[in-house]
Order: structure tokens, then sequence, then C-alpha cells
């Protein structure tokens, strides 16, 4: 906290946010919060609620930056305030009748729609995940995730779970699997066996 | 071997160049067996993402708290909360003034003091309305304008000419809207300009240019730091007419050493949260914020150079032009607050029921 103030430039920011940076993180988050502040507050928001408004945005900044396609065609500061508008109007659409956005002189408002649509999607997908990897219960979640997540290896995870080989611990895996699939394709899960017995 | 093993094997890049080209061949002509990869790799990119995002909120929880969490040690304490049921339609608007007030029923449910492990209170008085109050202004409310009970009242003061007034956050957090009045000013609307957590600062503008067009504002922020043992002053609403309080400054620093505060040894109460901590010679040093619980002499306030730097910073220097030297210097301090006393308001919050 007592470091300097860094400048970096936007692509230097959206680079540091993808790469997990997390010095450059920090300095993008304490560059545009008063922004987002000062639009929640302004709007009958409380400074909590700008919090969580702001940690959504960057999130959102987050999952668009990691597409092979993304391209910012705005300032950074434009594309905050643009999408930190939109959630915030949409969080007063949900939890009131009646609202006033006040006009502000800030500006310029980027394009954000499908930026928004992509996390709204993402949303889905995680709290489908979450869902998912609840039903499926322990320890096949831990399993999994240090599997896929953790990437550890079939031996550390057998060492791990206490099961006596590799084989042992990759067959739990792939019941584990299987569950998991179930719970979270539910209906549009391809048949397996249609695909073993051609194996 | 089973078809996800495959299926890991190939999107971790462990398969050799023969297995690879056999299974590029198959995701290319078996549609049945591209779509199972597929929904395999949706469900294990759903997974790693998931973690990815966790993990960067987390980050910004924890950059959240230390860049600007620096009220979090400072709890306020509920006395009562009230909760207003609207379901009267009486509306009554007064001839002349913008001000609609809404009537209902008021229910009052005393929620009894909530105590935490955390020292610090701070200070916007909130309020319960009680029946007696609705009767009385039921009874006036056809001659001139009754105003709803506020969730929430303190004290605020004039930082300038130009309308801008200081106050807490704490206790506009959360409003719907919010009012001054005090002996000279009726009571008007205004808007929040900008906020500082870290400060616990709110700065906000009458909205009517009228109401200030005349303002002389008789004090200055000051921007050094103030000395141990100064005589300092300070003046509020913990109730409905101003309150005096006077003692001395005891420390440059506040609760668990924080620099951007003074202590002060003058007795403040609920209400007195945003009113402005002046010195000897009339300048304001300082924004009332908390006391100690349990050290009734002890209060805090939040050093006006901070104040001022905070303001630089997120709202420009366009808010703080048009400050002047104090013009109370020298004179006996019931004089002072004579002049000062029109500039320090009674701020009245409401919130959303």
């Amino acid at each position: 906290m007592s470091k300097p103030n860094l400048q970096f430039s936007d692509s230097q920011f959206l680079e540091g946010l993808r790469s997990g940076n997390s010095e450059v993180l920090r300095a993008l988050y304490k560059k545009y919060y008063n922004i987002v502040l000062k639009l929640v507050v302004n709007n009958s928001g409380s400074s909590d609620a700008a919090r969580d408004i702001y940690q959504e945005t960057i999130i959102v900044l987050f999952e668009n930056s990691k597409k092979p396609s993304f391209e910012l065609h705005c300032q950074l500061q434009t594309y905050i305030y643009s999408v930190a508008k939109r959630l915030w109007l949409k969080h007063l659409k949900k939890n009131s009748n009646t609202f006033l956005m006040r006009e502000d002189s800030e500006g310029e408002i980027a394009d954000v729609s499908e930026d928004i649509s992509l996390h709204d999607k993402k949303e889905k997908d995680f709290e489908k995940v979450n869902q998912s990897l609840a039903s499926l219960g322990e320890p096949c979640a831990a399993l999994i995730k240090d599997f896929y997540v953790h990437k550890l290896s079939m031996d550390e995870i057998a060492e791990k779970f206490g099961y006596t080989n590799a084989d042992n611990a990759k067959n739990q895996k792939y019941k584990c699997l299987q569950r998991l699939k179930k719970y979270f394709f539910e209906k549009d899960l391809v048949k397996n066996s249609e695909i073993e017995r051609k194996n | 071997m089973r078809s996800t093993d495959l299926f890991d094997d190939y999107l971790e890049g462990k398969l050799n160049a023969n297995e690879a080209a056999d299974f590029e061949i198959r995701l290319n002509s078996d549609e049945v067996f591209a779509n199972a990869v597929n929904q395999h790799k949706s469900l294990i990119d759903s997974l790693t993402e998931n973690n990815e995002i966790d993990n960067l909120k987390a980050q910004l929880t924890k950059i959240h708290e230390q860049e600007f969490g620096g009220d979090a040690k400072i709890i306020s304490v509920n006395k009562k909360e009230t909760f207003i049921k609207r379901y009267g339609k009486t509306a009554m608007v007064a001839a002349g003034t913008a001000l609609a007030v809404v009537f209902g029923a008021v229910a009052v449910l005393g929620l009894g003091i909530q105590k935490t492990s955390n020292q610090i209170t701070e200070l916007g008085l909130k309020l319960t309305a009680t029946n007696e109050a609705i009767v009385e202004g039921i009874k006036e409310g056809s001659q001139k304008p009754v105003h709803a009970p506020a969730n929430m009242e303190g004290s605020a003061f004039a930082l300038n000419n130009s309308g801008y007034i200081i106050t807490s956050l704490h206790m506009i957090n959360g409003a719907d809207s919010v009012f001054i009045e005090n002996k000279v000013f009726d009571r008007t609307s205004a808007k929040v300009i900008l906020t500082d957590p870290k400060l616990d600062l709110a700065v906000l503008k009458i909205e009517n240019k009228e109401l200030y067009k005349n303002w002389q504002v008789p004090y200055s922020l000051n921007t050094k730091l103030a000395d141990v043992g100064e005589k300092v002053f300070t003046l509020g609403y913990p109730r409905k007419d101003m309150v005096y309080g006077e003692g001395s400054l005891s420390s440059l620093s506040g609760f668990f050493n924080d620099t951007t505060m003074y202590q002060i040894s003058i007795p403040v109460n609920p209400g007195n949260s945003g009113g402005p901590l002046l010195d000897d010679h009339g300048n304001i040093i300082g924004v009332i914020r908390g006391k100690i619980t349990n050290a009734e002499a002890t209060g805090f306030a939040v050093k006006s150079g901070e104040i001022i730097n905070s303001i630089r910073t997120i709202g420009g220097d366009s808010i703080l032009t048009g400050n002047k030297k104090p013009v109370t210097k020298g004179l006996k301090r019931t004089e002072q607050i004579k002049r000062i006393n029109p500039y320090v308001f009674n701020v009245l919050v409401y919130k959303k029921d």
C-alpha cells in the first residue's frame, strides 16, 4: 500500500488482469473505484452496493478480456463506467418499481451489451456447476476439482484420498465425472454408452 | 480406454501424434463423438473458469479491504430501528414549498442495543417516531408542512459559499433522500456529490441555488495539523437544538493509531457525527466521526487536511473553491458561535423502507 502509484496503460491493465498480475490488478482497482462509487452513491446506492457493482464490473472485464476476439473500442475508463452503469440499472430495476437514474456529465457510454450477455451466461453456468458439484457431494467434488482445476496427478490423488493406487483413483474419478455430467447436463447429455460401444 | 480419459488426454495434449491424428479424424467425421467431446470440454472449462473467478473475487475483496476498508474497524451501534409501514395515501403538500410528505401509521419496534466487540460508536442518531409525534403532526397537518420522521439524523456544516456541505458518510449510506435544516435555514434537500468510505466522509450540495447565493461562510478548513493541547470546540445537533461542546485536542491519532483522525476530550453524543471541530480561532480542523464506547469524554474527528485531500482527489478542485479566511479570529466564543451557527446544520436522512 505504501508503494507509489504505478502508471499503466489500458492495454497493460488488460494484460495484467488476464495473466493474474496482482500488482496491476491492485492499481486497476484503485484507479477506477471512485468513478463507480460516485455513480452508485449518486443513484440511491450505498457504498457497499458500489463495492459489489464495481467488483462485478471487474469480473465482466476479466471474462471478456479472456476472449481471443476481445478488443477495447473505447477508453478503459469508459468501458468500466458503461458496464457498471448497466449492472447498477439492472440492480435498480430488480429491486424497486420506481427509480431515477441521474443524467451524468461523465459523457461517453460504450455499447457493452454483448459483454454483459456473456457475463450473464457465465453466471448461469457457474451457478449450474456449483449446484452440480453440491449435488455430487464429497469426496467426489474435491476429487474432480483436484484433477481438473488444481491439476493433481492420479498418484497424488490416490495418496490424498487414500486409494490404493493411481488406477483405483482413476476409476473413482471416472465414476464421479459421470455423475457430475448427469447433474450438469441433465437432459442434453450425450449418452456415453453410445460412444463406448464404438470404441 | 474410457472415452472421457481419452478426451482428457487429447485436451491436455497427452496423445502421441498418431493417436491425436486418429482422434481428430473422428472429431471431424463423427458428429455424436464431436458433441460428446465439446460437452466434456464445456464442463471442464466451466470448472476451471469458475475457479479463476472465485480466486479473482477473493483478490478483489482483499484489495478493497486494504485500500478502501478503513471504516471496517468502526461499526455503528444500532440503538433502535424504525419501521414505517406506509399505507396511508394522505400526502400533504404545503403550499409554496416543494416538500411532499407521505403519511402513514408508524410501528415502533425497539430492537435493543446491538453490542459489538468493536469499541467505536458512530454517532448518527437513529430515530424512532412516536405515535404522539404523528398525532401532533396530523393536527398541524392542514396548516403547515408536516415532515415525516427521518430515519437518521446527524450534523453537517457548510464547506464554502458554493452550497457544498460536509457530513459523515455512515449517516447517509443507503439514503433515499437527504435534507438539511437549522434555525435560520428552512428544510431543504441536498444531493450527495461524493463520498469517501475511508474517511467516513460525504459531501452534499444544496440543490436550490437561491438558498446559498448570499452565503458568507466565516471559516475555512485548516490544512495544517493542529497541536496536542489546543483548545477545540464543536457545534452539532444531538437533539433538535444546536449543542455546543468544548475541550482540548488529546492526540494526533485516533483509534488503533489511525493517523487520519484526532482524539478530542469533548463528550460527543449520537447526532454529533458530521459536525465541525473548530480550533480557538474558529478554523475547522476536523469532522466529528465517533467516540469510544464506554469512554464518555472521548471523541474522534477526521482531520481537515485529510478531508481536503480526499475531496481534491475524488471530486477535483472545483468543490473546494471559495473558502475564506476565518473571520471570527479573536472574537469571544459566544460571538464566534453566533456567526458560525447559520452554517451548521441538522441532517435528516430518509431511507427506503
